[in-house]
C-alpha cells in the first residue's frame, strides 16, 4: 500500500498549546487514538494537514466524579471505560457499548472523544451518552462552553466544532439507582460496525417510569434521541404492553437508508427489536420487575 | 528522532511522522515478526504490545511511541508464559502459514497475563482483532485454553 504522506504531526503537552495550534495553523486537525484518522489518510491520499496529537495532554484523559457529575476526558480509551467500575455503575449503557467498539487492539487505542467527533451515525458511544443526557465541552482559546451532545452532531461525519475548537470533555449527571442499556446488531458479533444500535435510560418510581430516554444510531444522518416516544411513555406504569408501544413508536422515528451494512427496511424492524431489549434490560437494572 | 524502549532496549530512530510504528519496526529496526496485512487496524497481524496493551502498529504514527515500551514476540523469547503459548500453538495445530501467529500470540499473551483462567468466550474476545485465514479459529482457541491450563493447572 502507498505510504502515508502530506501531514505533519504536532504533539503539544498542554491543552492551551493544542488550542493555539488549532487557531493559528492552516488545516489543523486533532488526532487522538488515530483509529479513524490514520486509515482515512490511506483511503483519501495525501492531504496537507497539521495533525494535533492530543495524546500527551493529561487533563484530557480519565474518568472522574465531581459534584454528582461524571466527567470523561475525550482521550479516555474504550478500554479505560470498560475497566471503570464507576462507569459500570453510573452509565451501564456506555460501559456495555465500550465492549462492542472495535477489537481489543482498537479499544486500547481508540478514544471516546474520537468516536464522538468522527460523528459516524453508527458510533456506539453516542446513544448511551445521549440517553444519559451528556453535554459536550467546546474548548477554544476563548472561554469554553457546554452544549447538549445532540447539538454537537451536524450530519454524517460532521460536527459543529469550528476549526479552532476541540472537544474538551463530556459530562452527565450521575443519578443513583438508574438503569440503562445499550443494544446493537452488527453483521457478525465481534469487531464490526453497528447496523443499528439503541440505548434506553430508565429511572424507576415503584412500577412507574419516572424518567425515560431513548436514543438510536445508524437510522438517521446523526445519532438521535426519540423525544416523541419518551413523552408518550414517561410517567406511565411499566408493562410488556408499554414496551411494545415504545418499540412501535420508535420505528416511526427512525429514518434509515439502505447501505452496504443493511437495508432501511431491516433497520426499521431492528429498531423495534433493540428498543424492546434495551427497555427490558434498563428496567431490570433500575431494580424493576416485569 | 524517536526514542522508545523496544523489547527492553533503548532505541533511537530517525523516523518521519508519516511513518507508522509498523514500518519503523520492519524497515528501520528489522523486526520482521510484525506483519503488514490490512494497514487499517483490522487484521491484527501487526499487533504489538505498547506499555503491555495490544495495539495494531499500522495505525500508530512513529512519534506516538516516544518514551513508551513496545514489545514484540522477540522480546518474549525467554518468557515462561510465552513459551507455554508457543508450545501449545504447535501441539494444537494452531499454526499453518504463520502470518497471523505473532499477533495471535501477543493477544493471547496479553489475555493470559491478566486472566490466568479465561473462559472460551474471553479467549474469543481477546483475539477478535486477529484474523486467521488458514487453520481457522478452533485450533487457536484450543491452544490458548491449553496454555492457560499449563500455566495454572486447576
Amino acid at each position: 500500500m502507498k505510504p502515508l504522506t502530506g501531514f505533519e504531526l504536532l504533539r503539544p503537552p498542554t491543552l492551551v498549546g493544542a488550542l493555539e495550534m488549532m487557531s493559528t495553523l492552516d488545516d489543523a486537525m486533532p488526532i487522538a487514538g488515530g483509529t479513524d484518522v490514520v486509515p482515512a489518510f490511506r483511503d483519501l491520499g495525501p492531504k496537507p494537514v497539521h495533525l494535533i496529537d492530543l495524546g500527551l495532554i493529561e487533563e484530557l484523559n480519565g474518568i472522574e466524579e465531581e459534584d454528582g457529575k461524571i466527567l470523561i476526558g475525550p482521550t479516555t480509551t474504550h478500554s479505560q471505560i470498560l475497566a471503570s467500575k464507576l462507569m459500570e455503575e453510573a452509565a451501564p449503557a456506555l460501559h456495555d457499548a465500550a465492549r462492542w467498539i472495535g477489537s481489543v487492539q482498537i479499544r486500547n487505542r481508540g478514544t471516546i472523544g474520537g468516536n464522538i467527533c468522527n460523528a459516524s451515525p453508527a458510533a456506539d458511544s453516542a446513544p448511551p451518552l445521549l440517553v444519559h443526557g451528556a453535554e459536550a465541552h467546546i474548548c477554544s482559546l476563548e472561554e469554553g462552553h457546554w452544549i447538549p451532545l445532540q447539538e454537537l452532531f451536524k450530519g454524517p461525519k460532521m460536527t459543529v466544532l469550528e476549526k479552532n475548537e476541540i472537544l474538551g470533555g463530556l459530562r452527565f449527571h450521575w443519578v443513583k439507582g438508574v438503569g440503562s442499556s445499550f443494544q446493537r446488531i452488527g453483521r457478525r458479533k465481534g469487531f464490526t460496525l453497528s447496523v443499528v444500535n439503541a440505548a434506553v435510560y430508565a429511572e424507576r418510581d415503584g412500577d412507574r417510569l419516572r424518567e425515560v430516554r431513548i436514543a438510536l444510531g445508524s437510522v438517521a444522518p446523526t445519532p438521535i434521541r426519540a423525544p416523541a416516544v419518551e413523552n408518550k411513555i414517561r410517567g406511565r406504569r411499566m408493562s410488556e404492553d408499554l414496551i411494545e408501544e415504545a418499540a412501535t413508536a420508535s420505528i416511526a422515528v427512525a429514518k434509515p437508508i439502505d447501505d452496504v451494512r443493511g437495508t432501511a427496511e431491516y433497520r426499521r424492524d431492528m429498531v423495534g427489536v433493540l428498543v424492546k431489549r434495551a427497555m427490558h434490560e434498563a428496567w431490570r437494572r433500575a431494580g424493576g420487575e416485569l | 528522532m524517536v526514542n522508545f524502549e523496544l523489547n527492553g532496549g533503548d532505541v533511537y530512530v530517525e523516523a518521519p511522522a508519516t511513518m507508522t510504528l509498523l514500518d519503523m519496526l520492519r524497515q528501520e529496526l528489522g523486526v520482521k515478526s510484525v506483519k503488514k496485512g490490512c494497514e487499517q487496524g483490522e487484521c491484527g497481524a501487526c499487533t504489538v504490545l505498547v506499555d503491555g496493551y495490544p495495539m495494531t502498529s499500522c495505525i500508530i504514527l512513529a512519534p506516538q511511541v516516544e518514551g513508551r515500551h513496545v514489545c514484540t514476540i522477540e522480546g518474549l523469547v525467554d518468557n515462561p508464559l510465552m513459551k507455554e503459548l508457543r508450545e501449545a500453538f504447535m501441539e494444537n495445530g494452531a499454526v499453518q502459514c504463520g502470518f497471523c501467529t505473532p499477533g495471535m500470540l501477543l493477544s493471547a499473551y496479553a489475555l493470559l497475563s491478566e486472566n490466568r483462567r479465561p473462559t472460551e468466550e474471553e479467549v474469543k474476545t481477546a483475539i477478535e482483532g486477529n484474523i486467521c485465514r488458514c487453520t481457522g479459529y478452533v485450533a487457536i482457541i484450543e491452544a490458548i485454553l491449553d496454555a492457560a491450563e499449563r500455566i495454572a493447572p486447576d
